[in-house]
């Protein structure tokens, strides 16, 4: 006995050019939805996991001007504005911090780099506190520093690249001459920490004649309030409070407006194919008004030619869905690619990130709309007089 | 905020050597220039590993960190009018504390016209970058160069006359002259060998 969905596919071939025109609409805003939807969690997802990498979601830092500072530090390493290393005291203890790692940051005039000298940016880090705020670092070769007081260093990838150093090689503080071995290389990372020369704090401390620090990493308890932090660690005398949570925020209000409008896009595309789909479906049920007319002649219920006509937009939409998916899994590299071109920040790793949830969430909203469209058409099939449309078409 | 980004920013990394500055450099370097064209050449588009392993080999076969196949080498073509009239090629070589950026102008016929130390670091940097230093090096060529063993340290005729001015840095001193070959053998092998 033949189903009704052979009919309802038999129906759907007999117009070809139609159907398929139909299905390459929904196809296409099938593609959009899913890629979209896979970019609003890939990006969220990837930016989440920069900050995470970062180590700390604060970062404490004498109040005055960044710009003039990093002028200052361009123009010969002077004028940086610290902060007492007992600062690190007063935050460690607040309910919502979960580590704190001291930091000074110095830049050193390097005469001998290109024409007219160049600055050389070293950081100080605690060794007992900051490798385990970074845990995700690894390392190409070696390790961090034994001591807390030792004359080494441990390089980024591409400042060892650049200055093609090797685990055991030394280099050279400029201005101070002063030399550290290096013991480690990290991999690749794909942030800042590429292109830093870390050494440990009181050696760089050492040469830089300050028992300072410039900057204070806190990392935040899960849950806590950052907000909560953030205000308190604003009532220390002289610091400010950069926050990458703000950071984050700002960047997602950046990306919000873009995002309203390519959602907008593809709200359209998908009306456009649900209007396709009416369409077809729709014309489809006014060229079979005689035949519909004989099958209710031989017994078919309303309800029967209902549920075959939407059956066939259950056909269209599930096929077109599919292939719209499948084109979002093949070209998700390719979009990823694209939207890094137009953002005006683009975070590392996976920017449209798209599982088979996803793509579940996706078939079922097209399905769901497309069967909604269908409804019209089905029922003007279901409401059809046998003798009516047998005599108009006769 | 701006401060962590101008210290922390990446650096580019060391794929090849280049001018900080061309149009400057290229006028000291070569004054009677008056225009240059920048090209590209690498291994993996002339030789591939064969040549690499040849290159390695004229230079005593010591491991040194050579940049992968496909890396591109920057060359900067001198003109006078329409007239080609030299080369400026730069390499990268290990040095004590750092990269050694070393730099040569050549004449067509694979003279060197001039020294140039891009990018050097230590406290004695200043005695290998003197006019003094770089003068040591005017008027050779790769066969003043061809029997210098670049791992014993050892050269003959005008090569083992060249003066070390910083005889603490002995390492750097034997880096620079390193370079100065591995620049003229790959300019040899991918420029004059294929011109004779």
């Amino acid at each position: 006995m033949i189903s009704r969905f052979q009919i309802a596919y038999k129906n759907l071939l007999r117009k070809k050019m139609r159907t398929l025109l139909t299905l390459v609409g929904i196809m296409l805003s099938s593609w959009v939805l899913v890629s979209l939807l896979g970019f609003n969690r890939g990006y969220e997802n990837a930016l989440n996991r920069d900050i995470d990498n970062m180590g700390y979601q604060l970062m404490v830092m004498a109040k005055g001007c960044p710009y003039e500072a990093a002028t200052m530090m361009l123009q010969g390493g002077t004028g940086l504005r610290y902060i007492a290393r007992s600062m690190v005291d007063s935050i460690v203890d607040k309910p919502e911090v979960d580590r704190v790692t001291p930091i000074l940051m110095q830049a050193f005039f390097d005469p001998n780099k290109g024409d007219g000298g160049g600055i050389a940016g070293y950081y100080g880090v605690d060794p007992a506190t900051f490798p385990a705020m970074k845990p995700f670092l690894r390392f190409r070769q070696g390790g961090w520093f034994r001591d807390a007081q030792a004359a080494e260093a441990v390089m980024g990838y591409e400042a060892a690249e650049l200055e093609q150093r090797e685990v055991g090689d030394m280099i050279l503080v400029p201005e101070k001459n002063v030399q550290l071995k290096v013991v480690g290389i990290l991999e690749r990372s794909g942030t800042q920490d590429d292109g830093t020369i870390f050494c440990p704090l009181k050696t760089l401390q050492g040469i830089a004649a300050t028992d300072k620090i410039t900057t204070i990493g806190i990392k935040v308890k899960k849950g806590a309030d950052s907000a909560k932090l953030e205000n308190a660690l604003y009532q220390l005398p002289d610091v400010q409070v950069v926050s990458f949570t703000q950071v984050k925020q700002t960047i997602m209000k950046l990306i919000a407006t873009a995002r309203v409008m390519v959602l907008s896009i593809a709200i359209i595309a998908l009306l456009i194919a649900m209007v396709g789909v009416v369409n077809t479906v729709l014309m489809s049920v006014l060229e079979r008004m005689q035949e519909i007319g004989i099958m209710k002649t031989m017994g078919a219920m309303p309800g029967d030619i209902f549920r075959l006509v939407w059956t066939e937009t259950l056909i269209l939409c599930t096929c077109g869905g599919i292939a719209g998916i499948g084109l979002a899994f093949a070209f998700a590299r390719l979009s990823d690619l694209l939207v890094r071109r137009v953002l005006p920040y683009a975070p590392g790793g996976n920017l449209v990130a798209i599982d088979m949830r996803l793509a579940l969430l996706t078939m079922a909203v097209i399905v769901g709309v497309g069967l909604m469209s269908g409804i019209y058409p089905a029922w003007r099939a279901g409401r059809v007089r046998p003798l009516e449309s047998i005599r108009r078409e006769g | 905020m701006l401060l962590c980004l101008v210290l922390a920013a990446p650096v580019p990394a060391a794929v090849n050597c280049e001018l900080n500055n061309p149009v400057n450099d290229v006028t000291r370097l070569f004054p009677e220039s008056t225009s240059f064209k920048t090209a590209y050449f690498s291994f993996a588009t002339r030789g591939g590993e064969p040549l690499l392993r040849k290159v390695e080999s004229r230079l005593g076969g010591a491991p040194s960190l050579y940049a992968p196949l496909n890396v591109p080498y920057t060359l900067y073509e001198i003109y006078k009018g329409k007239k080609q009239i030299g080369y400026i090629h730069g390499v990268n070589q290990k040095g004590q504390f750092g990269v050694l950026e070393v730099f040569v102008s050549l004449d067509m016929a694979g003279t060197i016209r001039a020294f140039y130390i891009q990018r050097m670091a230590g406290q004695w940097a200043r005695k290998f970058t003197s006019p003094r230093f770089g003068r040591q090096f005017v008027g050779l060529s790769i066969r003043d160069f061809e029997r210098y063993d670049t791992v014993g340290g050892r050269g003959t005729g005008r090569v083992a006359a060249i003066e070390n001015p910083a005889p603490e840095a002995a390492t750097d001193f034997f880096g620079l002259l390193r370079a100065v070959k591995k620049n003229l053998v790959l300019m040899d092998e991918f420029f004059y060998s294929a011109e004779r």
